[in-house]
């Protein structure tokens, strides 16, 4: 028998709305164990201290960092202070898990994955642990469909929801532009399902409620791999309905074809209360307790850093192309053209990259 | 103008089979025959020829199609040209010349320029063009109607997917050549399919697509890519007042649904979205091949609709709701679409030519 692990030590950057649902999800894993929440707002650091015992608050990460149990840190905060707090934890070494985006920049992501090299750099990527997403991809990798070499993914979610529309969401400086922000989800998906590198997109978007807005609440990227797969990729977050989600992938093989969509998963009909479609429950519980193993040294990353790049990288790409209404080249996007070290940096977990989630 | 219409068939290498069944059956018709053009290549008059015996109704080779109710000596009314697509344009326009309505076959012409002379003779001839489409779909008539009914608020964006199964290439197609050999197809099947989806845009919205991306690729299928042509697309349309549309399309493997061709439409709207799927309704069956499906033939079903209704506007001497106007319409940003493709950017829609449509 395996002898049981000893909890691993996490310290939690962030108390906004999904830092809390990490904090919950954490709190149901034996594995974890939770001892410092930082915050910019003691008092509110303090509230969410109190919802794990024995954990502590502080506005000072580097207190944390200071505390040698403390292993591991989530950084659950807005993008522009990811790559501060992940650089600072990976040089204090710590193992990192950094919501998404996990940067701004290419160079600011290459920057987070060199300081985390003598330990492990997770991104947030918590749709890949979605279980109809997990079953998706494994029955490809599994060759079930051959090689994949189109996808479709629609992707319609409610507009009203919590903490979604901070001012800084909605200033491209700071969010990265729509297709950044949320759109690193897709992006994401669409590499890791065609198992290729983007090379050229284009991108288009709408405003539904607020033609004014800098940012569209909803865009399409069409893209176009290194081998010449193709893609379309709709992103909206404007449907009426507060809790509506539709999302619809297919992915069409040389030799078969998958598709989900979760018009076809019945579930909970209520004027009091939404819930969400069997297919998308549970995937945060699932990444965090995959993270607690890659910081055990149990699991090697199912999101590598090579992939987040490339996602990244795809990203920015589209917002370029929103931008200049043309159709843009990956390659084109500021830091694309790295150095020697970056690169085998970068590499790490690459071998896993076939990985799924059981 | 007699109370049956008097069909005949030009040409009866493509998709004739069908519409001769489908004409067949409507009680308002009599199919008097097939002609073919003495100068056809022999498997070209041979496959006429084997359209008119399956049929069961007369066959003739002339040296030009306008002579067709000569021919077989009998009044004719309408003439159906269901010819390879790169002879269509030339042979309405010498039946309209000749004093001939006519229905002619999808795409109507393989070139912008051919549509525009086909569009100036029809309207000086004053005879009718009718042009094979899938407007008549009862999924789509069911999202007009709640577009109409103002049910989804202002249309922003629609999403249409079209695939074909390669596997049944063989079968589904007289002759792969048809729609893989330019001089005969004109194209790939970005010619052969995005009219369906340009169509639906326009029907949907009353708007034209003014500016088209468009991402082609032979993934799939050899006969395609020995040809030289692309067996898929993902393609953007920007529409007039900036409503957007995307499409996917393709000639691939394995089509998502229960039927050899599946389509389907996601509209968003400001105050609400629909779907509506040609698969649908619907009935699951159980056996040793596990879950198949029970649906209707969705492109049978378009078609005889449309079919229908051209031989009750005919025969009131009115004029089909969609004709040469709409089918040249929709041709120009098929031609876009080629231009994209070849320019690597996004294409402006030639409408220069093109009457206003309603």
């Amino acid at each position: 028998m395996t002898p049981p692990h000893d909890p691993v030590g996490i310290t939690l950057v962030g108390t906004g709305a999904f830092a809390r649902e990490h904090l919950t999800a954490l709190a149901t894993l034996p594995g974890a164990d939770v001892r410092w929440v930082v915050g910019h707002d003691l008092r509110r650091a303090r509230d969410f201290a109190a919802l794990t015992p024995g954990a502590r608050a502080t506005t000072d990460l580097a207190e944390a960092l200071a505390d040698d149990r403390a292993v591991a840190v989530d950084v659950v905060t807005a993008t522009p202070t990811h790559a501060r707090d992940t650089v600072a934890a990976g040089e204090a070494g710590r193992h990192v898990q950094v919501e998404k985006p996990a940067a701004l920049s290419l160079p600011q992501l290459d920057a987070m994955v060199r300081a985390t090299h003598g330990t492990s750099l997770v991104v947030g990527q918590t749709v890949r642990f979605q279980p109809a997403v997990a079953a998706l991809a494994a029955a490809s990798r599994r060759g079930e469909i051959g090689t994949p070499r189109l996808a479709h993914v629609s992707w319609y979610t409610g507009h009203a929801w919590p903490g979604g529309w901070r001012g800084w969401q909605l200033d491209p400086e700071l969010s990265g532009g729509h297709p950044v922000h949320n759109g690193t989800h897709i992006m994401d998906l669409a590499t890791w399902l065609l198992d290729d590198e983007p090379a050229e997109v284009f991108a288009r978007g709408f405003r539904t409620f607020s033609p004014d807005m800098d940012s569209p609440d909803s865009f399409h990227v069409q893209l176009r791999t290194a081998s010449g797969a193709l893609a379309t990729l709709e992103l909206c977050y404007a449907l009426q309905r507060r809790g509506d989600l539709l999302r619809r992938v297919v992915l069409v093989g040389t030799e078969g074809t998958l598709a989900h969509t979760t018009a076809e998963e019945d579930g909970l009909h209520s004027d009091a209360a939404t819930a969400p479609p069997p297919s998308v429950d549970g995937a945060l519980r699932t990444q965090l307790a995959h993270w607690l193993d890659v910081v055990r040294g149990d699991a090697a990353p199912l999101v590598t850093t090579a992939q987040v790049r490339a996602a990244l990288a795809t990203a920015l790409a589209a917002q370029r192309s929103l931008l200049s209404g043309r159709r843009e080249r990956v390659r084109d996007v500021p830091g694309y053209d790295r150095g020697a070290d970056d690169r085998g940096a970068d590499d790490r977990g690459a071998a896993v990259g076939a990985a799924v989630v059981a | 103008m007699s109370v049956v219409l008097r069909v005949a068939v030009a040409s009866a290498v493509r998709h004739a089979a069908d519409y001769l069944r489908l004409l067949a059956a409507d009680e308002r018709v009599e199919v008097v025959g097939v002609v073919e053009e003495s100068s056809a290549p022999a498997w070209v008059r041979e496959d006429s020829r084997a359209a008119a015996d399956h049929a069961g109704v007369r066959y003739a080779e002339v040296d030009d199609v306008a002579s067709v109710a000569r021919a077989l000596d009998a009044p004719v009314d309408l003439v159906a040209v269901c010819a390879e697509p790169t002879r269509h344009a030339r042979l309405a326009a010498t039946l309209l010349e000749a004093g001939h309505d006519v229905l002619v076959d999808k795409p109507v012409a393989t070139t912008l320029a051919d549509a525009d002379r086909l569009a100036e003779v029809a309207a000086r001839t004053g005879r009718t063009c009718a042009v094979v489409n899938r407007t008549h779909a009862p999924a789509l008539r069911r999202l007009r109607a709640w577009v109409d009914a103002g049910h989804v608020g202002l249309p922003r964006h629609l999403d249409l997917e079209l695939f074909a199964s390669g596997a049944h290439l063989a079968t589904s197609v007289e002759r792969p050549e048809l729609v893989v050999d330019p001089a005969l197809s004109g194209g790939g099947e970005l010619l052969n399919f995005l009219g369906y989806c340009a169509d639906a845009a326009h029907y949907l919205t009353g708007l034209r697509a003014v500016e088209v991306h468009a991402f082609v690729g032979s993934l799939f299928l050899e006969p395609h890519r020995a040809a030289g042509v692309e067996d898929t697309a993902v393609v953007t349309l920007e529409l007039e007042r900036g409503v957007t549309a995307t499409i996917t399309l393709g000639r691939v493997p394995y089509a998502p649904g229960g039927t050899a061709t599946t389509s389907s439409v996601r509209l968003l709207g400001s105050h609400g979205h629909a779907v509506g799927d040609d698969d649908v309704p619907a009935v699951a069956r159980f056996g040793p091949a596990g879950r198949t499906t029970i649906a209707a033939d969705a492109g049978q079903v378009a078609a005889q609709a449309y079919l229908r209704h051209v031989v009750g506007a005919v025969l009131a001497g009115g004029r089909p709701d969609y004709g040469i106007e709409e089918a040249r319409a929709t041709l120009a940003v098929i031609d876009a679409a080629y231009r994209s493709v070849e320019t690597g950017d996004v294409a402006v829609v030639r409408h220069e030519h093109t009457k206003e449509i309603v």
